[in-house]
């Protein structure tokens, strides 16, 4: 990794079309953004809608997928409909999202939400699936009642799968939140004219391509974190 | 009756949609009836403009796709057979895969140009991460007993890595083609809404710009059908290949 930075930091003195730029020069342009105080208003409206729709998709998902795991009639009438959009590209939803929700941030976080729940809820299903009958029958043994079973047995075997989906729907969020607001603050034709004007602020270009990056990365561990504190029974393998 | 129940759903669904549209509440500029999307479609799939847009499209995505199938599988072997290329390349790796790869769209557009090139290299470096990573996680994970039976039967390297690690490691392989896949349709019609003059993430954009709802629709169908014929492709084609064992968990 270091030597992947030192190289381009060198090919870069060495010379490089303008519009590549070297990882020192990044660094500066950011930490003077930084204090300027530009940045943290876009970064705060991008992770409000980021997170916001992470947190719907996720808890939707999560409790269908439970559900469609527990229950049979559930699952015969739900999965279908699941797995055949599954390989759909959810984005393709947003032009119709943006005429039912408008233009504005409901539209985005929405698609986000529809975004997230895919992995969410395959994983919960297939978490439950997964649930060795063994523990399930030797709680009903035990005279456990339904209710704990669900507590104690199911949700705690279906977590470290939840989690996995966890990590890739907050990747997923960010993917989407960034296509949402590259489609949305330029139509197809206004696209050229955008880009013209802002070929002449690369550093910008640059710095906020770093924040978003520092971003996932910081998401990403947060997850794994908390991860690690709630299974901390399960060695941690991903 | 039984085999009906998992129609229910998407009936009552398409039923509702229907419904929504012969109200008269919303304008049909926002839910359009299903007669009007199905006559779209039908003009889409016989109109050989459209296709030739869905064929671009598909270039794409499988073009990109297949490098990193290529590039993934290839890299992937090498971390989790090699230490010293796991300790070099593993940190770069896990250290940006969260981060959203799409966000260097811009500058591929200046590196490479705003035709295919520079979608196809986004493309690739998308699906270049999961199958790194599951291709790696497979290939590490090879039992090591039959590796040692293989040695200790005086097979080769090339041998052992022929016969023992790659049949070993192949469902991982298509776990990971089976992630990267939709990726590639997914960031194909990303980046051809966001900026081209072709391919079916422009005709949305395109159909929505001229107020044609019903043919949008139409073309979120297609997208959504070849996106479905494409995995059930890739799975048809990992139950010929990895026939030994079958396919079961969507993930690893």
């Amino acid at each position: 990794m270091f030597f992947v930075l030192l190289l381009w930091e060198l090919l870069w003195i060495w010379g490089l079309p303008a519009y590549v730029l070297g990882p020192v020069a990044i660094l500066t342009h950011f930490f003077t953004a930084l204090g300027s105080g530009e940045l943290y208003v876009h970064i705060g409206a991008s992770l409000m809608r980021s997170l916001s729709g992470f947190a719907i998709g996720t808890l939707l998902g999560i409790a269908f997928g439970l559900a469609a795991g527990i229950a049979r009639g559930f699952d015969r009438m739900l999965s279908p409909m699941v797995f055949l959009t599954y390989p759909v590209p959810k984005i393709v939803m947003l032009p119709l999202f943006m005429l039912w929700f408008g233009l504005g941030d409901l539209s985005k976080i929405l698609i986000i939400a529809l975004a997230c729940f895919y992995p969410m809820f395959i994983n919960a299903y297939y978490g439950v699936k997964a649930v060795p009958t063994i523990l399930v029958w030797s709680g009903l043994n035990m005279g456990a009642g339904r209710r704990r079973i669900f507590f104690r047995v199911v949700v705690p075997s279906a977590l470290p799968l939840i989690f996995a989906g966890m990590r890739v729907s907050l990747a997923l969020s960010f993917i989407v939140m960034f296509a949402t607001e590259m489609i949305n603050a330029r139509s197809a034709r206004g696209h050229l004219i955008r880009e013209a004007e802002n070929s002449l602020r690369f550093d910008l270009m640059y710095v906020s391509l770093l924040s978003i990056a520092i971003l996932g990365y910081a998401g990403d561990q947060l997850l794994r974190l908390s991860r690690e504190r709630v299974l901390a029974w399960q060695e941690s393998g991903a | 009756m039984r085999r009906l129940v998992p129609f229910v759903l998407i009936g009552v669904v398409l039923l509702a949609w229907e419904l929504a549209a012969r109200s008269g509440l919303w304008s049909p500029l926002l839910f359009p009836p299903l007669a009007n999307i199905a006559h779209e479609f039908v003009q889409f799939v016989s109109r050989a403009d459209r296709l030739f847009e869905a064929w671009v499209s598909l270039y794409r995505a499988l073009g990109g796709f297949a490098l990193a199938a290529l590039a993934g599988v290839a890299t992937g072997m090498l971390m989790g057979r090699s230490a010293l290329a796991a300790g070099l390349l593993d940190p770069l790796f896990s250290g940006t895969y969260a981060v959203p790869k799409l966000a260097l769209f811009p500058i591929f557009i200046f590196m490479f140009g705003i035709g295919s090139l520079s979608k196809v290299a986004l493309i690739f470096l998308e699906c270049l991460y999961p199958i790194v990573i599951i291709t790696c996680h497979g290939a590490r994970s090879v039992n090591r007993v039959l590796l040692w039976s293989a040695q200790n039967m005086g097979a080769s390297r090339a041998r052992i890595f022929r016969g023992v690690v790659i049949p070993a490691t192949a469902p991982f392989i298509f776990a990971g083609f089976r992630v990267a896949l939709p990726v590639a349709m997914i960031v194909v019609i990303i980046t051809e809404m966001i900026s081209s003059t072709d391919g079916l993430g422009y005709l949305v954009i395109y159909s929505l710009s001229s107020l044609k709802t019903d043919r949008m629709l139409a073309v979120v169908v297609a997208i959504a059908l070849l996106g479905w014929l494409l995995d059930r492709a890739l799975v048809a084609l990992r139950d010929r290949l990895v026939y030994w064992e079958k396919l079961e968990t969507y993930y690893v």
